[in-house]
């Protein structure tokens, strides 16, 4: 299966994974996602739970873990927006 | 209303979906039964008033709440004491962060007051003039400080601070001194340096907007009761019931489940009402007195005290090639945050570019607080600012270029791939349409008159999704409940009926939707983002097909065969074919009239976290004329057409479009906050401050362009708030064509026409 090609802002990968932005991995859903992240970097799944929404292969979501991940797909994390 | 639609998929194909039922809150509210915030009364109920801060930036050294406590008719008075204190973090639900630590501090002030209205404390009395007495005798020692209004102005190295301690969040390196600047943001993609090398012409230029109020009709309003059990009840006028019980149980240190929210009928939210104000108060207010409690603002509380949309100051920079196509843009978007951290930057910068393919782009954003109410969000928060910069530039290309300003915009649309600053790759259409259909529209080819000018403007916004829940209830008779947890703003009791009618099959008289309380229905989110279509009617379509499954398994017990042999068409539960039997089909409202005998109530419910809503995509233009003796500006015409995937019930949706144009129309030409030398608001009122009434517009056309979004059960996308982005630079560019002159800071009002003019 083709992996899943994950992608975090700058301004993220600075602050959480010593400012590499893309990584390639193998997931069917978003909890492989984020799971396969929090092993590579441990509390990082908290951070893009906590912290930014989601856009697979251009589609915004709420950053979770049932969201189904398409083989090949881009999964880029946002910043969430500060509301006060 | 002149409004057209243009369908893009298909002839439609709906019974119920894309007509236009009476709406059903509409003999509640022109009767005047229709309850709202301020009009529910309680057995024993009692009433607030808050006292505000005089001055616009002081320290409150002490209050003295005695006197106030010994009037006689006094029940409670409260201060920022009586509040917990707050973690400094930014969490929260959805895609909004929020920091509590702040949220508390504008709810009533602790160490400081930092904007005139800023709430100081809080009485309730057994009359609003008892409760105005008992605020005249709280005693405040303030040590009044420097203040500082204007953005450009707070972000000086020697402006007055509001937050000794605030260090800019996103400077590297970090600064070592404090100032007023919260946050700085930065994006890019591509070489924007080469990119503007490479260009043949390249326009720069400066813009200040003004902060505009939502202006809704009802100021806020809420009852609060709270037991001696520790359980309490809130009335509350609000775009989400559920987001009020959020705030106010974490403002007041309490347990979701301890709170009950109903929701009142709302006049009006804008985006305004998604944040709280009084709800933690009455409730405190009521939890000290033991009474219910209402507490309400006056327009000029809403005008001092309620959060505006941000003002900003802004530098655009654009460079194009010869044929038109844009290769560079660069932006600096600072906006006014308010007393407190959290403007629509972010959002501004995100969306300012967002219509086009460029290939280099970057957009700076400045976070900054200053002696103003707290900016809270107001349709679409954000982009509106960035666009009137952002496609102001680009008429001043296609000016220079010789281009017509839909062509330039339809040489550069983005398309499904294209690449956006915030990173992801465009998923969905619906721009290209937008402008397609203005080139084919006929009023973009009538010819103007002298000091008449035409100008076209386009905007973007995220919309939004989310959760969302939905109960359905089929009544002995076959009528339909559909209740939901999200307010009605915009026709969502109309749409929710309309999409419930559809899914069954049935007649859409049979349902009545209804707005259920937080303990009636599951989690909703606010009513903002346009995302009430979206994401609650994604759980109502799915509570009603589950509905579905349970009329055919008790159709299948009527009949005495399995539940795969029956369907569901068009209202009735059918024989799945010939195999299964003979059986003359039952209608909804035969299974519901056997619900006991065939198992009991058929109720059910859904909860979604809805995503892949489509962004929403408007491409509008107006005709003007301008007065060269006073500056006035008339509009004549305005033209908008917007991608809304499906028209669930049109007429609402050309009405959220209208809106948006009319708020567009006050944000460019009279809006503003007008500040004193003491840094106090001079207009904090609806004489003063001027929003357009139906005597200053023309006739609206709404064109509704239909790109249906394939992750709805109907092709619904968000109405609501892109029709707000590009109404301020079609007038300027409007303003612009009709004179020569280009106006740059909002709003556009006589004295600024009258001025450039005679420059």
């Amino acid at each position: 299966m083709e992996p899943a090609r994950v992608v975090f802002t700058s301004g993220f990968a600075a602050r959480y994974t010593k400012g590499v932005r893309e990584f390639a991995v193998q997931a069917k859903t978003m909890r492989d996602v984020i799971g396969a992240m929090d092993a590579m970097f441990p509390g990082l799944g908290f951070h893009l739970e906590e912290e930014t929404t989601l856009a697979i292969n251009g589609e915004y979501h709420e950053t979770g873990l049932f969201q189904p991940v398409p083989p090949g797909a881009e999964v880029f994390f946002i910043p969430r927006i500060e509301g006060g | 209303m002149n409004d057209t639609a243009i369908v893009t998929d298909s002839v439609k194909r709906f019974k119920w979906v894309g007509t236009r039922p009476i709406r059903p809150d509409g003999i509640p509210k022109v009767t005047g039964r229709a309850q709202y915030g301020a009009d529910l009364k309680l057995p024993g109920m009692i009433y607030g008033k808050v006292l505000r801060s005089p001055h616009a930036h002081a320290r409150i050294l002490s209050i003295d709440t005695s006197a106030a406590e010994k009037l006689p008719g006094v029940k409670a008075v409260m201060t920022a004491a009586d509040l917990p204190q707050q973690k400094f973090d930014y969490i929260g639900p959805e895609r909004v962060a929020v920091n509590f630590w702040h949220v508390t501090r504008n709810i009533m002030a602790r160490e400081k007051a930092l904007y005139e209205g800023h709430a100081i404390a809080a009485v309730a009395a057994i009359s609003n003039s008892i409760a105005e007495q008992a605020c005249a005798l709280i005693k405040v020692e303030y040590e009044v400080l420097p203040h500082v209004i204007d953005v450009d102005e707070a972000m000086a190295p020697d402006a007055p601070l509001l937050f000794e301690d605030m260090i800019t969040r996103g400077v590297e390196p970090v600064p070592t001194k404090p100032s007023n600047i919260s946050k700085r943001l930065a994006f890019a993609m591509g070489d924007v340096d080469a990119g503007f090398a490479a260009s043949d012409l390249v326009i720069e230029h400066a813009f200040k907007t003004a902060a505009v109020h939502q202006a809704y009709i009802e100021p806020h309003a809420c009852v609060a009761k709270f037991e001696a059990d520790g359980q309490c009840e809130i009335w509350s006028s609000s775009q989400g019931h559920f987001q009020m019980r959020a705030l106010t149980a974490q403002i007041m240190g309490k347990a979701l489940g301890d709170l009950r929210v109903i929701p009142a009928e709302i006049g009006g939210g804008f985006g305004g009402k998604t944040v709280t104000y009084l709800e933690p108060l009455a409730a405190t207010l009521s939890k000290k007195s033991g009474l219910p409690v209402r507490l309400t603002m006056s327009r000029e509380e809403v005008f001092r005290a309620s959060g505006p949309t941000s003002g900003s100051s802004m530098w655009v920079k654009v460079g194009v090639k010869n044929d038109g196509t844009i290769v560079a843009v660069d932006g600096i978007f600072k906006f006014q945050a308010g007393a407190f951290p959290g403007s629509p930057v972010m959002n501004g910068c995100l969306c300012a570019y967002a219509p086009y393919d460029i290939p280099n782009q970057r957009a700076v954003g400045w976070d900054v607080v200053s002696n103003r109410p707290k900016a809270a969000a107001y349709r679409a928060p954000g982009s509106p600012i960035s666009a009137f910069a952002v496609e102001s530039v680009l008429d001043m290309c296609a000016k220079k270029l010789g281009i017509d300003p839909l062509a330039l915009r339809l040489k550069n649309a983005c398309r499904i791939g294209t690449p956006t600053l915030a990173g992801p790759k465009h998923a969905h259409a619906g721009y290209i349409e937008t402008l397609e259909a203005l080139q084919k529209h006929p009023a973009y080819a009538v010819k103007l008159g002298p000091n008449q000018g035409r100008g076209v403007a386009s905007g973007y916004w995220f919309n939004g999704g989310g959760e969302s829940s939905a109960t359905l209830q089929i009544n002995a008779d076959g009528t339909i409940l559909i209740a939901t947890g999200s307010p009605d703003i915009g026709g969502s009791r109309a749409s929710m009926a309309i999409m419930t009618a559809e899914t069954l099959g049935v007649d859409y008289n049979q349902v009545r939707a209804i707005v259920a309380d937080t303990a009636s229905v599951g989690y909703t989110h606010v009513t903002g983002g346009s995302r009430v279509t979206f994401a609650t009617g994604t759980a109502v379509v799915n509570a009603t097909k589950t509905a579905i499954k349970i009329l055919c398994e008790r159709a299948a017990m009527i009949w005495g065969v399995d539940p795969e042999g029956v369907i569901w068409d068009d209202g009735y539960a059918k024989p799945a074919g010939s195999n299964v039997g003979d059986f003359k089909p039952l209608s909804l409202k035969e299974i519901a009239g056997k619900a006991a005998a065939t198992g009991g109530p058929i109720t059910t419910s859904a909860g979604v976290n809805a995503g892949g809503q489509a962004p929403g995509f408007a491409t509008q233009f107006c005709d003007v004329e301008v007065d060269p003796e006073t500056g006035k500006v008339t509009i004549l015409r305005f033209v908008a057409a917007q991608d809304v995937g499906r028209a669930i019930h049109p007429s609402y949706v050309e009405g959220q479009i209208h809106g948006g144009i009319v708020q567009g129309i006050g944000w460019a030409l009279s809006e503003e906050y007008i500040y004193n030398a003491k840094g106090l608001l001079d207009n904090a009122g609806f004489l003063d401050y001027r929003c357009p009434v139906s005597s200053d517009l023309p006739m609206l056309d709404a064109v509704l362009v239909e790109v249906p979004n394939p992750t709805h059960p109907y092709g619904a996308k968000g109405v609501g708030e892109v029709c707000i982005c590009p109404p301020m630079a079609a007038i300027a560019n409007a303003i612009e064509n009709a004179t020569g002159k280009r106006l740059v800071d909002l709003p556009m009002s006589p004295p600024k026409v009258l001025a450039a003019l005679s420059a």
